[in-house]
């Protein structure tokens, strides 16, 4: 490879955003993942909102993890608020989380990162070879949408979680109603981990710090502290003290750093690392039967990652289902009082955390949201740097395509991310 | 009911929200016909058109097109496979356009294979964000109604 690579518009990522690595010398001296899809604002939409209206302001985020959005709008209010949400609210909360990453995973899998895998340009190019392949992808996909659908009246974006629970409960029988599609599910998703493990992963291990939230008890989607490979265990009160945010010029997405200032990573990798003990028998069994050795440390393998959460949020949908008994109020009553608090959830793509200060009567004052793929820019662009070797020695279509897919395997979702705080502009 | 008319088409995207629009003067103009049919309308369906178009035997997909080869306002009427030569003006998340997830679907399901499929297009003017039609878009509503109404009546 002797010239830059420059991609204008990545396909199969979420949002709008472009790749360029510069050369010199022979050398790769600068790396950007550009992100020129304009910022949204959505922290200065929410001002003077009631906090009621605040879950289906921050769902229109993302089309793909709604539900991430809304929880942890939903959870950082509760905690200004004390209050603290029923059994069964929380059951059919982490219900909803397993809903939206069958969805998303699914999606990522089979049509998004497998065509890089398997030399296939698209999904239609692979659809074409492996008809049986994608059409399981579409029902899989489809399974997580229904969840979805079942409890929040429609699969995108849904619309019955408020601060303090449920609008109303959902009824049991269509969710029972989802069983043996469940079923099928599950057994698919075992099948996907066997598929995963074997597919022809490019060759690069990065020493990571993995960041996740963490649960004793169960396999962290929400509520939890956010622990780090490096031993860090942090509150989520105090998660702005441990992990900043910058402005850099090339991106509308700000960039994360941990306070020491180096990039790490969230997202399923991280998770599973962090996490494992935690997995679903279902899934640790799929685990231990796929011969894979945590952690995983290759950007690639995030695919198989994400098959091994595919079986635990099945196996834990089923679960949920078959105990969901809806009994009492679906919601808790609000007293309003002013305050301020923090609350982070378990994206499929990552860590989400948002803080928000209300007055009195309810109405948001400030309010600050980090996603994921913000977290993970300066992950990708330090990931590129590492295979910067390898990627001068390949022609230059192999070293585009094998960059390009490296952004496809974090998932990034760029709409997501693209957000400012604030703009300063200095006169020197 | 298994027929189905779908028009898909943001609403904040301009002319892009044309084919929803058309669906909905259809409706009130020909209420005798549409109140005999499936009728759906989808901002950004993605791969959920496949399932808005499940079961279906015939169906008619409205939605606004960007083409060079035709003025802003003027109403076409395609074949399925016609449609690949015209863009949607829209980018949709993972490039999940109409026309790619017509033919991902038709290249899984034979039951969507056979499923008679026919385009009733929109040529738009301006697809920057905002909303609104264009003044050609809009004049062009009631012959694209007319259009979904020939559509459908050969399919009753």
């Amino acid at each position: 490879m002797t010239k830059n690579i420059e991609v204008g518009a990545l396909a199969r990522v979420e949002g709008e955003g472009g790749l360029y690595i510069g050369l010199t010398d022979g050398n790769v001296t600068e790396v950007r993942v550009d992100i020129y899809e304009p910022p949204r604002f959505f922290e200065g939409f929410l001002i003077e909102r009631f906090l009621q209206e605040v879950p289906d302001i921050t769902a229109r985020i993302c089309g793909i993890c709604p539900v991430a959005y809304q929880m942890s709008s939903v959870y950082a209010l509760e905690s200004i608020l004390g209050i603290k949400v029923s059994p069964q609210v929380r059951l059919l909360r982490r219900l909803m989380y397993c809903g939206e990453y069958i969805e998303s995973h699914a999606l990522h899998i089979y049509l998004l990162q497998a065509p890089d895998l398997l030399g296939k340009e698209s999904a239609l190019e692979l659809a074409a070879v492996a008809p049986e392949v994608v059409k399981d992808a579409l029902r899989l996909k489809k399974i997580g949408n229904e969840i979805l659908k079942a409890i929040g009246g429609r699969s995108v974006h849904p619309v019955n979680v408020c601060v303090g629970g449920f609008y109303r409960w959902p009824d049991v029988e269509p969710l029972r109603a989802l069983l043996p599609d469940l079923e099928w599910g599950l057994q698919a998703a075992r099948e996907c981990v066997r598929w995963a493990k074997d597919l022809p992963y490019p060759d690069l291990e990065v020493d990571y710090e993995f960041v996740a939230l963490h649960h004793p008890e169960e396999y962290g989607v929400i509520e939890g502290e956010v622990w780090s490979s490096k031993g860090r265990k942090t509150p989520v009160t105090e998660f702005e003290k441990a992990y900043l945010e910058t402005h850099v010029r090339h991106s509308n997405a700000l960039h994360s750093h941990t306070v020491e200032g180096t990039p790490y990573l969230v997202g399923p990798m991280a998770r599973l690392n962090l996490n494992h003990a935690q997995l679903h028998p279902q899934a640790k069994e799929a685990l231990k039967e796929s011969g894979v050795v945590l952690p995983l440390r290759n950007p690639y393998k995030s695919l198989i990652a994400r098959a091994i959460e595919l079986v635990h949020f099945y196996a834990e949908a089923i679960e949920s289902i078959r105990a969901y008994r809806p009994e009492g109020p679906a919601h808790a009553a609000l007293k309003l009082k002013a305050g301020e608090g923090a609350a982070a959830t378990e994206a499929p793509r990552g860590l989400l955390y948002h803080r928000y200060a209300i007055n009195k009567q309810g109405r948001i004052q400030r309010a600050r949201i980090v996603p994921p793929t913000a977290q993970n820019l300066p992950r990708i662009e330090a990931d590129l740097f590492a295979m910067a070797p390898k990627l001068v020695k390949m022609e230059h279509a192999e070293a585009t395509l094998t960059a390009e897919h490296l952004v496809r395997s974090y998932d990034p979702c760029i709409s997501c991310a693209t957000h400012f705080l604030k703009l300063t502009i200095e006169h020197k | 009911m298994d027929i189905v008319v779908i028009g898909i088409g943001q609403s904040l995207r301009g002319d892009d929200g044309a084919g929803p629009e058309a669906v909905r003067r259809w409706q009130e103009k020909f209420p005798a016909t549409a109140s005999r049919l499936r009728v759906e309308t989808a901002e950004l369906p993605g791969l959920g058109l496949l399932d808005l178009l499940s079961g279906a035997r015939a169906a008619v997909i409205v939605d606004a097109v960007q083409t060079e080869a035709a003025a802003a306002g003027t109403v076409l009427r395609l074949a399925l496979d016609e449609a690949a030569a015209f863009a949607s003006g829209a980018n949709s998340a993972h490039g999940w356009g109409a026309a790619e997830t017509l033919a991902l679907g038709r290249a899984l399901d034979p039951s969507l294979a056979a499923c008679r499929i026919r385009l009733v297009g929109i040529v738009g003017a301006d697809f920057a964000t905002g909303a609104g039609l264009s003044p050609e878009v809009r004049a062009a509503l009631e012959a694209a109604a007319a259009a979904i109404e020939e559509e459908v009546k050969d399919r009753l």
